[in-house]
């Protein structure tokens, strides 16, 4: 499926560092759009590269060789298609640190998954390469980080975001730096300063400096980052997060996080839930277990599971545990429905107050291994 | 694929080790889990460290019963603690199979409580595996012991059904094709130790499923003479005691020695590799557990000072005796000795 708006940025010429002063204004935010930026490897594709063997096959790689994460293609068809229904305009956007040179068989393999986008952005290796700028290959943070505020700044501003990212390099640090930014909780100089200690480069820093300074307004933007946790990194090393960030093991959990922010519908719920039965060989138990553990994480509430539950249940896919009373449950559920009512809001449930500088810290003194953030 | 209820309150290194257990197993297994305890602090155990959640889920209960807590009167004031809904799931059919590191007394009580008897059998026994030197290749390096404190006393009849279970176990289990069974006694001549223990001879001699190798000493406990051997509890737990104090000494002796010459310092550092395998062997924390046999359902009682691995291994038991369908087998030898 082609992309349905910004193409992409790899095909275009790097974006020359513009001056601090030059950087024209965001535009203002689009009231009725949403934006899902999503990772790539490891996010959406069951990217390998752990050995150098698995990493030197990744540029041969057809689209069709391409695994994606059970459950992901159905999750963004759903987003899509949701957001269309709520009126709401979607975008999705693909940031990935991998090369441009695997651009190809990426937009195969999501046009095979039946995945619309609206842009793919890659890191231009070859560029660093050829400039002899060795940190920079090597060096996401800045500029993911940089990337996300371009695209911002460049493409739809969306009044509302939702962030996918996984538990292998910095996306929670980057997502939740990103987000704060946005709301204007950290600031220029804030950012600056807390980059210099995990030594980004420093044309990155300039970028995301300049970025941040051409922000005309802020806003609570980002719902929600999402962080696939396909190491399995202990979910409890995402605390210092806050409750906006969601360690998901696996695309139910991040569905039905979605599905209790009324971004993702019954429908679209189930054809997570049978892909990754289907695909991955979950059962009902491993259904039912994923959802539990996500209400005793604090981030689904007890309705919530159940109305999932019986959206699994009416599909066959799973069922309340045997010792459930179900009858019990559901009238908890629907008092705790009109509680909600009351009390309805669908935007980030409470601003997290972050404290970066001792994340960045830890960050730091681990020689910046980002692959293990601990912020508990 | 069978779903095993953990008792995570129960231990002297409850409930960290049992949590951590637990995340191990589902990282290495396929095993469902319900660990059964209380669900805020278990979460947080979990939060901690990897784990797999679609292969765990959590029974809320508020209570548990301490390791030095009389069983009968916690079982009775503690309608809620974590072993008696353990139990409770396995006989409601929620879950297949039990798992504690908990206060023994109480884990035999909730059973009782809870468990039906498998026809025929006039007592349930706990069995323990025991470290062992192996007589040939292949050879399991752990024999299992019952009964090791169900019962105190028991009478011939008793002996020879915990002669059948354990048979039966170690053969489904540690995969003995004819384990030789053999009964704790202070002479190998048939006539020694009291009427019961001859009459138990007598009996054990006749089931032509037996391997019956006769009476086994005190010296013959770690020697590979027999796969399975019995006493009556009260026996049983002292001979187990004294093979778990003896590794503990060893080590310690070993220590203290170092601690007092150069001489023994190098010469225990030669011996390091050897004195280790001593203490690893007799690290009755690694083994997992061993069950309590009669009951309909199973449960696997692991050591109350059981850590993380000791308890994957408990799990790991648990779900091979219900995948190897014991309690049939065992009903099935029974019946045929009566």
């Amino acid at each position: 499926m082609p992309p349905t708006a910004a193409p992409d940025r790899a095909a275009m010429p790097p974006a020359a560092a513009p001056d601090r002063a030059a950087m024209p204004p965001a535009a203002a935010p689009e009231r009725a759009a949403i934006t899902f930026r999503w990772d790539l490897d490891k996010t959406y594709l069951r990217t390998q590269f752990e050995s150098l063997r698995q990493m030197v096959k990744i540029p041969f790689e057809a689209g069709s060789d391409k695994v994606h994460l059970p459950g992901v293609p159905q999750l963004i068809r759903g987003l899509r298609r949701c957001a269309k229904d709520r009126a709401e305009r979607p975008y999705v956007f693909f940031l990935s640190a991998s090369p441009p040179q695997i651009g190809n068989a990426i937009r195969q393999k999501l046009e095979l998954d039946g995945v619309e986008y609206d842009g793919i952005m890659f890191k231009d290796q070859l560029r660093h390469l050829v400039r002899g700028r060795w940190r920079s290959l090597r060096e996401h943070l800045g500029y993911k980080l940089g990337e996300l505020l371009d695209s911002r700044r460049a493409g739809p501003a969306a009044r509302r975001e939702v962030l996918f990212g996984d538990d292998w390099e910095s996306d929670p640090l980057i997502y939740s730096m990103y987000a704060d930014i946005l709301a204007g909780r950290l600031t220029a100089d804030a950012t600056d300063g807390l980059l210099r200690v995990l030594e980004v480069e420093r044309g990155a820093i300039a970028r995301v400096v300049r970025a941040v300074d051409a922000l005309a307004q802020h806003s609570e933007v980002v719902l929600r980052i999402y962080i696939n946790l396909e190491r399995r990194t202990p979910p409890g090393r995402f605390h210092g997060f806050g409750s906006r960030l969601v360690p998901a093991f696996n695309y139910l959990q991040t569905g039905a996080s979605l599905h209790q922010l009324g971004l993702l519908d019954d429908t679209a719920l189930r054809a997570i839930a049978s892909a990754l039965v289907a695909d991955a060989g979950y059962n009902g138990d491993r259904l039912r277990n994923s959802l539990d553990d996500l209400v005793r994480r604090g981030h689904l509430r007890p309705s919530s599971r159940t109305r999932v539950i019986r959206v699994l249940q009416r599909a066959g896919l799973s069922g309340p545990a045997p010792h459930e009373a179900m009858v019990r449950a559901r009238l908890a559920a629907a008092f705790e429905r009109l509680q909600a009512r009351w009390s309805r809001s669908v935007g980030p449930v409470d601003a997290p107050a972050i404290d970066y500088e001792k994340i960045v810290r830890e960050w730091a003194d681990r020689g910046a291994d980002a692959s293990s953030p601990s912020a508990s | 694929m069978p779903r095993i209820a953990v008792d995570a309150m129960g231990g002297d290194l409850a409930p960290d080790e049992i949590v951590r257990g637990v995340a191990q197993a589902s990282l290495e297994s396929d095993i469902q889990m319900v660990l059964v305890g209380a669900s805020d602090r278990i979460q947080a155990l979990l939060d901690a460290g990897p784990y797999n959640p679609e292969l765990i889920s959590v029974r809320h209960c508020s209570a548990a019963i301490g390791m030095a807590e009389d069983p009968h009167e916690g079982l009775r004031t503690k309608k809620d603690a974590s072993i008696s809904v353990a139990a409770r799931m396995v006989a409601a059919g929620e879950a297949d199979a039990m798992v504690t590191a908990g206060n023994t007394g109480a884990a035999v009580l909730a059973a009782a409580k809870n468990f039906k008897l498998i026809r025929g059998v006039k007592k349930a026994a706990l069995a323990s595996v025991f470290p062992r030197q192996t007589e040939y290749p292949g050879q399991d390096a752990l024999g299992l012991l019952l009964d090791v404190g169900a019962t105190i006393r028991c009478d011939a009849i008793e002996l020879t059904q915990f002669a059948v279970m354990g048979s039966a176990y170690a053969r489904r289990v540690s995969k003995v094709a004819r384990p030789r069974v053999g009964l704790l006694n202070m002479g190998s001549e048939e006539s020694k130790g009291g009427d019961v223990l001859v009459e138990a001879y007598k009996r054990m001699k006749a089931p032509p499923q037996l391997d019956f190798v006769g009476n086994v000493e005190g010296n013959d406990v770690t020697t590979g003479k027999a796969d399975v051997i019995v006493a009556e509890g009260l026996l049983g737990n002292v001979v187990l005691k004294l093979i778990e104090g003896i590794g503990e000494v060893a080590t310690t002796v070993a220590t203290h020695a170092a601690q007092d010459s150069w001489r023994w310092r190098i010469g225990m550092a030669m011996l390091s590799t050897g004195i280790s395998r001593i203490r690893d062997l007799a690290d009755f924390r690694s083994y997992g557990g061993a069950p309590i046999l009669g009951f309909e359902s199973i449960c696997i009682k692991a050591h109350g000072r059981s850590t993380a691995p000791a308890v994957k291994n408990a799990i790991k038991v648990a779900a091979k005796a219900v995948r190897d369908r014991i309690s049939p087998e065992i009903a099935e030898a029974i019946a045929e000795i009566r």
